[in-house]
C-alpha cells in the first residue's frame, strides 16, 4: 500500500472540510494510505511569495522537509499549495546557495531539506499511483446520462515543465475519471482559464466577472455539474453563482471536488463524503449514480 | 540585408530612461524580461485584461523595458497579475511574466510599496503560521467532527516568526 504525507493547506480544513474528508476516504478505498502532516505551516503562496522569494522558499521548504522527516512523499490537494511546493522544490534542488540558506533556518528545529521527498497533486495520485485501470475496476455504481465539465485549476497544471501533472493546454485526467465513472466529459470554451480566485484580494469585482465568464461558457454546453481539483477553484466557482452579478432566473450549476464525485460510484455513502455540506445541492448529479 | 544583419538588430531599439529592466533582470525570477518582443499575446490571453482596462500585461512589460521605475513600483499594476500563467503557456519567446511581476513586487516591497491587502495577509500568516485562524469557528469544528476529521488543526506558528524576523521585518532584506 502506498503512503503519502497529506498536506491540507490552510483553506481546505476550514472552508471545504468535505473535500478533505472525501480525499481521505476515496484514496483509502483505492489503496492509498494518508498520514496527516502535523505541525506544518502555510506554504506562503501568493502573499509571502510576492514579498520575499527567500521567505517563500523557507516556508514551502519546511513543509517538504517535514515530509522528509516522515520518510514520505507529499500529497497536496490545493492548486496553490501544490504549485508552491513544486516550484520551491525545483528552486531548492537547483540552487545550492538558496538550499543552504533555508537549511540554516530549518536546522534550528532539527529539520533538513535534502530533496528526497516528491510533491504530488491529487490528480497525479489518481493517474500515477492508482491508475485508470484500478479506478475502472473499483467502480461499483456507475453514473449514467450525466454531462460534466472539468475545471483543472491554473496552479495544478502550470507551469507544466515544473509541476508535471498533465498536458497544460489539453489536460485530460479529470475528464478520463469522469468517463470511467460512467458520465460524459464535456469540453467548453476557455477550459484552461482561471476561476478568478487569485484576483479576489486586489479586485473582487474583476475576480467575480472572471468566474462568471467561466460559468457562462460551461452553461452553454448544458452540463449537470462542474468537477474541480482545488478547493480555491471549487469555492470560487460556487460563490460567484450567488453574486449579484450572476445571471438571474437560472438554476445554479453544482460544483463538486473530484473525490466527492467519484466516491458514490465507488459505493461510498454520501454522508461520509460530506455532500450535505455542499452550498449548491448536487442531487441532480448524485441521483444519476 | 543578409541573414546575420537581421539577427543582430535588437528587438528593442530605443533608449530606456533608466536601468530598471536590467535591475529586474538581476532579481530572482526577472531573468527573462529582455526576451519580450512586445507581440501582445499575453494581453490577448489575459482574463484580467479581458475584464478591466486597468491592466495590460504587455503594456506593463513595456513600461519596465522603457525604464519607468517609479511609475511601475508605486502602482498597483504588478500586483494585478493572477499568476495563472495562461500567457506564459502561449508566449512564443518563453517570457515568464508571472515570475517577472513577482520580481517587480519584491523590489516594490523592499521600498515599502505593498498593497494593504498583501501586507495585512502576510502579517497574519507570519503571526499565526497559517491563513485562516480567525475564520476557524466552533461551527466549522463541529462539521469536522461530524466528518471524522481532526479538530485540532495543529499549525506551527514558531517557524513563521523566525522567517519574519530574518526576511520581512522592517521591509525585506533578501
Amino acid at each position: 500500500m502506498k503512503e503519502f504525507a497529506l498536506y491540507t493547506g490552510c483553506t481546505t480544513p476550514v472552508r471545504l472540510p468535505a473535500y478533505e474528508a472525501s480525499v481521505k476516504i476515496v484514496l483509502e478505498k483505492l489503496g492509498i494510505r494518508l498520514t496527516l502532516m502535523k505541525d506544518a505551516n502555510c506554504c506562503g503562496a501568493q502573499y509571502v511569495e510576492s514579498l520575499s522569494h527567500t521567505a517563500f522558499c523557507a516556508m514551502s521548504g519546511r513543509v517538504i522537509a517535514l515530509a522528509e522527516s516522515m520518510n514520505l512523499d507529499v500529497l497536496a490537494i490545493c492548486g496553490a499549495c501544490s504549485g508552491s511546493l513544486k516550484t520551491v522544490k525545483h528552486d531548492l534542488d537547483n540552487n545550492p546557495k538558496l538550499c543552504a540558506e533555508v537549511n540554516e533556518l530549518l536546522a534550528e528545529e532539527g529539520l533538513k531539506y535534502t530533496g528526497t521527498s516528491e510533491v504530488k497533486h491529487l490528480l497525479q495520485i489518481f493517474r500515477e499511483d492508482i491508475g485508470y485501470e484500478a479506478i475502472k475496476s473499483a467502480i461499483v455504481k456507475p453514473y449514467s446520462g450525466l454531462r460534466l465539465a472539468a475545471h483543472y485549476g491554473c496552479h495544478v497544471t502550470r507551469p507544466p515543465e515544473i509541476v508535471k501533472v498533465d498536458d497544460a493546454e489539453n489536460p485530460t485526467i479529470i475528464d478520463r475519471i469522469i468517463e470511467l465513472a460512467g458520465a460524459t466529459a464535456v469540453d467548453y470554451t476557455g477550459k484552461t482559464r482561471c476561476c478568478g480566485g487569485p484576483m479576489l484580494a486586489m479586485d473582487a469585482d474583476v475576480a467575480t466577472r472572471i468566474g462568471l465568464d467561466k460559468i457562462k461558457n460551461i452553461r452553454e454546453e448544458d452540463v449537470d455539474g462542474i468537477i474541480t481539483a482545488c478547493e480555491f477553484c471549487d469555492i470560487q466557482l460556487t460563490q460567484v453563482q450567488f453574486d449579484d452579478l450572476a445571471e438571474q432566473g437560472v438554476s445554479k450549476i453544482p460544483v463538486i471536488p473530484l473525490p466527492q464525485f467519484l466516491g458514490p460510484a465507488l459505493g461510498i455513502n454520501f454522508d461520509k463524503l460530506g455532500i450535505y455540506l455542499n452550498k449548491i445541492d448536487p442531487k441532480t448529479i448524485l441521483q444519476k449514480v | 540585408m543578409t541573414k546575420n544583419e537581421v539577427k543582430e538588430k535588437p528587438a528593442v531599439s530605443h533608449t530606456p530612461s533608466s536601468d530598471f529592466a536590467k535591475e529586474v533582470e538581476q532579481e530572482y525570477g526577472g531573468e527573462g524580461i529582455m526576451k519580450c518582443i512586445q507581440c501582445g499575446m499575453c494581453t490577448a490571453s489575459c482574463m484580467v485584461a479581458s475584464m478591466t482596462d486597468r491592466y495590460r500585461p504587455r503594456q506593463l512589460i513595456q513600461k519596465i523595458l522603457l525604464g519607468k521605475r517609479e511609475e511601475v513600483l508605486t502602482s498597483d499594476l504588478p500586483w494585478l497579475c493572477m499568476t495563472c500563467r495562461l500567457c506564459e503557456e502561449r508566449c512564443q519567446e518563453d517570457v515568464n511574466l508571472s515570475e517577472i511581476f513577482h520580481a517587480v513586487r519584491e523590489i516594490a516591497a523592499r521600498e515599502g510599496h505593498i498593497p494593504k491587502v498583501f501586507q495585512s495577509t502576510v502579517d497574519q500568516v507570519l503571526e499565526d503560521g497559517w491563513l485562516l485562524k480567525d475564520a476557524y469557528s466552533d461551527f466549522i469544528e463541529e462539521d469536522r467532527e461530524d466528518l471524522g476529521l481532526d479538530t485540532d488543526l495543529n499549525w506551527n506558528d514558531e517557524f513563521v516568526k523566525k522567517v519574519k524576523k530574518r526576511y520581512l521585518s522592517g521591509g525585506n532584506k533578501k
